[in-house]
């Protein structure tokens, strides 16, 4: 009976040679690669002269917020405010085609759905295929020189990427250490790591980790660390990149038949609108002035009684995601914390619930 | 008759010679027992009512479908009548085709052992090997013609009670019937390589029994089993391994442009899958006393 172990040897080999193939692709992932060395400010003047006209890629998109999971599945995961909430949970996959300034496509790819953002011109429309409806909205003109730096106005012809650059740096120092790592591969690219590092524990970022492509200062991918949590908490990276122009096709969207269209006039001020989480960067915009204690990372937003609608504060999707506190409800997640107190006043930072509520207690 | 590696090699005078020995022949052969069989018949006419009941019954109903409601894809049968067999894959690859793949590939070695023709098979020891191998093609042989039958069934259907004209695809451009049939069978070409892995557990569980219904039943079990853990977050850590991981992912087909990389990776999976089953039902066949 010499030969009856023979006869397992394929049996027991073969699951040895898969988890060898699987650990020496995640080394190989992993692997660090020697570029030549680059100072944080070269790094970050490379995003500034990148200039990639037009791209095709799949965006892999991780969170781990530590938010309770939402329904992943059915018409009610992907409609509605859940929609873009649903966006921020879980894990995704998209594809992104970019041709010139002007034209774009983006496709969250669904368990047998996908969600579309089409940009041709002034023309933009959604699609959602879970419950076909698809809806356009048509840009001002003037948008369309959207490209530009919003800095750039101020002193035209002036600032290089390198200048800004060295502006970031300086402005961030106080607070923030920026360090490019060991070179990475990113969707099958070199790219350097440029760690941006909160120097102040008392917030709950530990890391933000761009990876910029070396060859044109693309960034590749994003990767946002919270304290205390060994998965990252939010990951945004390219898995396939590939610089050449898509096909023009794939920019003239026509609603299929049958879909459900809806024309969308834009709102009146639609470019502040996206960045109300930004402290300082467009506060004007905001119809109530938040007040913000302490600075950089740990600065903490305070927003008056009357900052939020108040049907908003008893959605049902806003009691499943917060928890009771003592005066108020409270969303933690393991970047941001909100603090909504019963007499309408909200707070939220990047700093743990304690600190919140001692702002709110010193107010 | 003794273990065979117990003996030299023996020759095993044939009284009968129910199936002839070169491979090509023997996989005619098998083939030919395959879909001759009455079994193997209503398999592929259960897994053909599927998109005919589907297509009656949108047919039948008085009110439209709503978008979002029931089985992905239903509301897209009354523009084109193509998408009949795109909804009834939807509908039958997690537990209709694995069914039918599970009762063949269960089958495939118990059953000649349990009717006694398993001995009349092996007329040498390295004949083992080749008479898995035969098995096995006909195992996945019975895999394409049960996607087929769901796809043929389905455009037929479509074709009879639907208009057709362009289809939607899930990004909402729109493509011709030309194109809409080619998708179809993109598709039908995905799940046939999709349940490949499975046909080679099925296999491998058939080679460790001589009851053929302890082998199927496993066989589903294990399908089912497999895409039970696939639903649950606690193990996400082991999902991309499990056969059934890729399994839904045939909607990529239906995208604009089509992204082919689950088709890779299920592909992967797959062969992996296959090279683990025959690995185990080597082990195990090559050293089976074949009593009967």
């Amino acid at each position: 009976m010499k030969r009856a172990w023979m006869r397992w040897l394929p049996a027991a080999l073969v699951p040895v040679a898969f988890t060898a193939a699987a650990l020496a692709g995640s080394y190989q992932a992993g692997a660090a690669t020697s570029l030549p060395h680059k100072s944080p400010a070269d790094v970050i003047a490379m995003m500034g002269h990148a200039n990639v006209q037009a791209l095709s890629g799949t965006l892999q998109q991780t969170s781990d917020l530590g938010l309770p999971s939402l329904p992943t599945t059915g018409p009610a995961a992907t409609q509605g405010p859940a929609s873009t909430l649903e966006l921020l949970t879980g894990s995704h996959t998209a594809r992104v085609y970019m041709d010139g300034p002007s034209k774009a496509r983006f496709q969250v790819m669904d368990l047998l759905a996908e969600r579309d953002l089409v940009r041709n011109g002034n023309d933009v429309w959604l699609y959602n295929s879970a419950d076909n409806s698809a809806a356009h909205v048509t840009l001002p003109a003037r948008q369309s020189a959207e490209r530009t730096l919003p800095s750039a106005p101020a002193t035209p012809g002036m600032t290089t990427p390198e200048a800004l650059a060295q502006r970031f740096l300086a402005a961030v120092e106080p607070s923030t250490d920026v360090t490019v790592g060991d070179g990475t591969m990113v969707a099958g690219r070199t790219a350097y790591p440029l760690v941006i590092a909160p120097k102040s524990n008392g917030t709950l970022v530990e890391s933000v980790t761009i990876a910029v492509d070396s060859a044109t200062g693309l960034p590749l991918s994003v990767d946002v660390r919270a304290r205390g949590q060994a998965a990252s908490a939010f990951s945004l990276a390219f898995t396939e990149v590939n610089l050449s122009a898509p096909d023009v096709g794939l920019f003239a969207f026509t609603p299929p038949p049958g879909a459900a269209v809806e024309q969308k006039s834009l709102p009146a001020v639609p470019a502040q609108k996206a960045m109300p989480m930004v402290p300082g960067a467009s506060g004007k915009a905001l119809p109530v002035h938040p007040t913000i204690t302490g600075s950089g990372w740990d600065a903490v937003m305070a927003f008056p009684a009357g900052a939020m609608p108040s049907q908003a504060r008893t959605a049902p999707l806003l009691s499943q995601l917060t928890q009771a506190v003592p005066g108020g409800r409270a969303l933690t997640t393991s970047l941001v914390t909100v603090l909504m107190l019963d007499d309408g006043r909200v707070f939220a930072g990047m700093v743990p619930l304690e600190r919140l509520q001692a702002v709110a207690a010193a107010k | 008759m003794l273990p065979a590696e117990a003996n030299p090699p023996v020759t095993i005078p044939r009284l009968t010679a129910p199936r002839p020995t070169s491979p090509w022949a023997l996989l005619a052969s098998e083939l030919a027992v395959l879909f001759g069989r009455l079994r193997t018949w209503a398999l592929l006419l259960a897994l053909a009512a599927i998109p005919l009941l589907i297509a009656a019954a949108v047919k039948l109903s008085s009110h439209p479908v709503a978008p979002g409601r029931g089985p992905p894809f239903l509301d897209r049968i009354t523009q084109n009548g193509l998408f009949v067999g795109v909804t009834a894959m939807v509908v039958s690859v997690p537990l209709f085709l694995p069914l039918t793949i599970g009762v063949v590939a269960g089958d495939t070695i118990a059953g000649e052992a349990n009717l006694g023709t398993l001995r009349y098979l092996l007329a040498a020891p390295a004949g083992r090997v080749r008479l898995l191998l035969v098995k096995y093609a006909a195992a996945a042989a019975f895999c394409l013609a049960a996607t087929l039958t769901v796809a043929a069934a389905g455009a037929l259907a479509g074709v009879v009670l639907f208009p057709i004209g362009p289809a939607t695809l899930l990004s909402g451009d729109t493509i011709d019937v030309g194109e809409s049939v080619v998708r179809l069978l993109l598709i039908a070409a995905y799940v046939t390589v999709s349940l490949l892995g499975l046909s080679a557990v099925g296999l491998a569980i058939s080679t460790f029994t001589d009851v053929p219904v302890g082998a199927m039943a496993a066989t589903i079990v294990l399908s089912v089993a497999s895409q039970v853990m696939d639903n649950l977050p606690q193990l996400d850590w082991l999902h991309p391994w499990l056969f059934s991981h890729y399994w839904l992912n045939f909607a990529d087909l239906l995208r604009q442009p089509i992204s082919w990389a689950d088709f890779g990776n299920n592909a992967i999976l797959q062969a992996g899958y296959i090279l683990a089953g025959g690995a185990v039902a080597f082990g195990k066949f090559t050293g089976k006393d074949v009593l009967s």
